[in-house]
């Protein structure tokens, strides 16, 4: 007895296909903060051809890691890359085991959905648009007064934070999808390996 | 009840969800939420804290290191500099009794140069080093104990994955633990090899011998790892030399960050020069280092949540004033300290550890006298809890470098690879004890540049 085991094997490749799309993004905004970094290193050391550092450099990585990481994040989750100490459940009997499994897929998909809710409303604290009854329709609290932007480029910073927040959202739909793929690997009585 | 006492319960209940297969980050998350929830009668602080927390923390410039090494350590692992290491190494040592072996450990502290990982070390010279001292007669036990024990060079020579993450809970300069941890490093590698010379003393069957190698050859090799020369000088030389003698003080190059960014486009340039990083391998790279740092940046932001609530409860500070109000001699809590270490760490990760631990102790070591300034203590508790959460790497049960390299050779039993680590496990015991009692081995090199 499983629960529409057929689609689940189906969702699960589009997400892996999705999710790995989002992870070699974040791949290379992370190759692209790097040849940034070096080139404004080069420049800094030529200021005396009139070459310069790029402006905002340390913006960019901060920028650029945070769209990153949480870029990374599904495929992780879609792998079961996250540590958990297993040593002490080792004995118990497959069946608990893959429970326990199931238990810890479904707290991260609490725990996502926190954090996805909390970056919404903190990302919307950021946007400077929207009338005021779109805004309450979509819980997004009152419209800043200006946009906060970066220091040194003027990046609204809700910008970046949009991004990022495409990482966690994919986070939580990816997390979901775990949660019923090791319920049905509880109810088969197996565990595979993603 | 008391912070501290809510702080207890918190961290034992946490403890428990972790040992029943909890993902470390969340039980974290979730002793911090709830137990602040304790604490204040109110969920709204840490739900405010939690709208940018997530942001802050993954746009934090000093930890976008992290990515950036592992990236570093991907493409040098795709570039064929193990190789290169392994057989310069074998070519000058391996006609000694167990000279393999000890060219496996050089191997390694070269690998652990250009990597930030101790996983990553020990299964890309495994790769190399394995069949080698396999096809010399090298027994089961030395030749896998001896690369599951060189793979802790990885993060003991910087740079070093965590010793970034030390440097962001202690409030440390990343460039000073560096510096620190060189010399433990290579005195890692040294007491390494002379283990590997005593084991072959005490076992003569466990290994064999290969021939000399004449010394135009032995230079010929020596000259092939110049790349890891190159960008270790690149990135260490960058972020810790003194660039400008004109001006007081070193006056670096680049910092830290950029150190680690000049690292992985260095490394990437030559692998796609050697052709071993290819469009495929580009990608295999960028997968596996995604991987490792979604992995650490959860657990880092589910510290974040734990320790904003050991914070606000004060407890560390009441635990280290009732500590120091005890009498206890310095050296018993470091002591203490340390065995935690060795025993949690047979169980658990080292990052974890050093996250979850670090905000609790380092107040207390702060509070002690061990006749240091207050950096100098830092940064020598910082080694030394580098070292021994990283014996837990090569101890049973869980041991994550012992099943790597055990993966590698199938055929090898599990305990043969046990027995084998052993006299490698107390070489790093009895250098945790010579620079616990000589603070200016770990001292010394910061000292001179600084």
């Amino acid at each position: 007895m499983v629960l529409a085991k057929s689609a689940e094997l189906r969702v699960g490749r589009v997400l892996e296909k999705i999710t790995r799309a989002l992870a070699f993004c974040g791949g290379f905004i992370l190759a692209v903060i790097a040849l940034v970094t070096v080139a404004s290193i080069i420049g800094r050391f030529f200021l005396f051809a009139g070459l310069g550092p790029i402006k905002g450099d340390y913006e960019i990585v901060e920028m650029g890691s945070a769209i990153a990481i949480f870029a990374f994040m599904p495929f992780a989750q879609f792998k079961r890359a996250h540590v958990v100490v297993d040593i002490f459940t080792m004995r118990l009997p497959q069946r608990v085991q893959i429970f326990l499994g199931f238990v810890g897929d479904s707290l991260i998909a609490l725990a996502s959905g926190v954090i996805v809710w909390r970056f919404w409303l903190g990302l919307a604290e950021k946007i400077p648009y929207g009338s005021d009854a779109l805004r309450s329709a979509l819980s997004m609290g009152y419209k800043p007064f200006f946009a906060e932007t970066t220091y040194e480029l003027s990046v609204p910073i809700w910008i970046p934070y949009s991004f990022a927040f495409v990482g966690a959202v994919l986070l939580f739909i990816t997390s979901l999808y775990t949660v019923w793929r090791s319920l049905n690997w509880t109810l088969e009585g197996r565990e595979y390996q993603p | 009840m008391t912070g501290l006492e809510i702080a207890i319960i918190a961290f034992v209940l946490m403890l428990l969800a972790i040992f029943v297969r909890v993902p470390i980050a969340i039980a974290m998350g979730m002793a911090g939420f709830f137990g602040m929830w304790a604490f204040l009668g109110k969920t709204a602080p840490t739900l405010g804290l939690l709208k940018t927390l997530g942001y802050d923390t993954f746009s934090s410039y000093s930890l976008s290191i992290v990515p950036l090494f592992l990236l570093m350590g991907q493409f040098a692992t795709k570039s064929g500099m193990s190789a290169a290491l392994f057989e310069a190494a074998s070519d000058w040592l391996g006609h000694r009794k167990g000279g393999i072996a000890m060219a496996a450990v050089g191997g390694c502290a070269g690998f652990g140069a250009v990597c930030g990982s101790s996983l990553a070390t020990a299964s890309t010279m495994g790769q190399v080093a394995l069949p080698e001292m396999r096809a010399r007669g090298y027994s089961d036990a030395l030749s896998t104990g001896v690369l599951a024990a060189g793979g802790t060079l990885g993060i003991l020579i910087p740079p070093s994955v965590i010793l970034v993450i030390y440097a962001m809970l202690a409030e440390q300069n990343i460039v000073k633990l560096f510096m620190a941890a060189m010399v433990p490093g290579l005195l890692a590698a040294l007491g390494y090899m002379v283990t590997v010379a005593i084991y072959v003393r005490v076992r003569p069957d466990s290994a064999g011998t290969a021939p000399r190698v004449p010394y135009k050859k032995r230079f010929k090799t020596l000259v092939k790892v110049w790349p890891v020369v190159v960008i270790f000088g690149l990135v260490i030389g960058g972020i810790a030399g003194d660039w400008n003698w004109a001006r007081p003080g070193i006056q670096a190059l680049f910092s830290p960050t950029e150190g680690a960014a000049v690292g992985a486009v260095a490394a990437g340039a030559y692998g796609v020069m050697t052709g071993g990083l290819n469009w495929r391998g580009f990608l295999d790279s960028v997968l596996s280092a995604a991987n490792a740092t979604a992995m650490i940046f959860l657990i880092i932001l589910g510290a974040q949540v734990f320790n904003s609530f050991l914070a606000t409860t004060q407890a560390p500070q009441q635990l280290a004033e009732w500590i120091l109000g005890q009498g206890f001699r310095p050296y018993i809590v470091l002591a203490i300290m340390l065995i935690f270490y060795l025993v949690f760490g047979c169980i658990m990760d080292s990052l974890s550890m050093i996250l979850l631990t670090i905000p609790i102790f380092l107040p207390i070591i702060e509070v002690l006298d061990f006749g240091m300034n207050a950096e100098d203590t830092a940064l020598w508790f910082g080694i030394l809890a580098l070292i021994v959460v990283e014996v837990g790497l090569i101890t049973p049960p869980v041991g994550m470098n012992l099943f790597i390299i055990n993966s590698m050779a199938k055929d090898i039993p599990m305990v043969k690879t046990y027995q084998g680590v052993f006299p490698f496990v107390l070489s790093d015991l009895l250098r945790v004890v010579v620079l616990v009692a000589f603070p200016g081995i770990t001292l010394w090199l910061v000292g001179v540049m600084f």
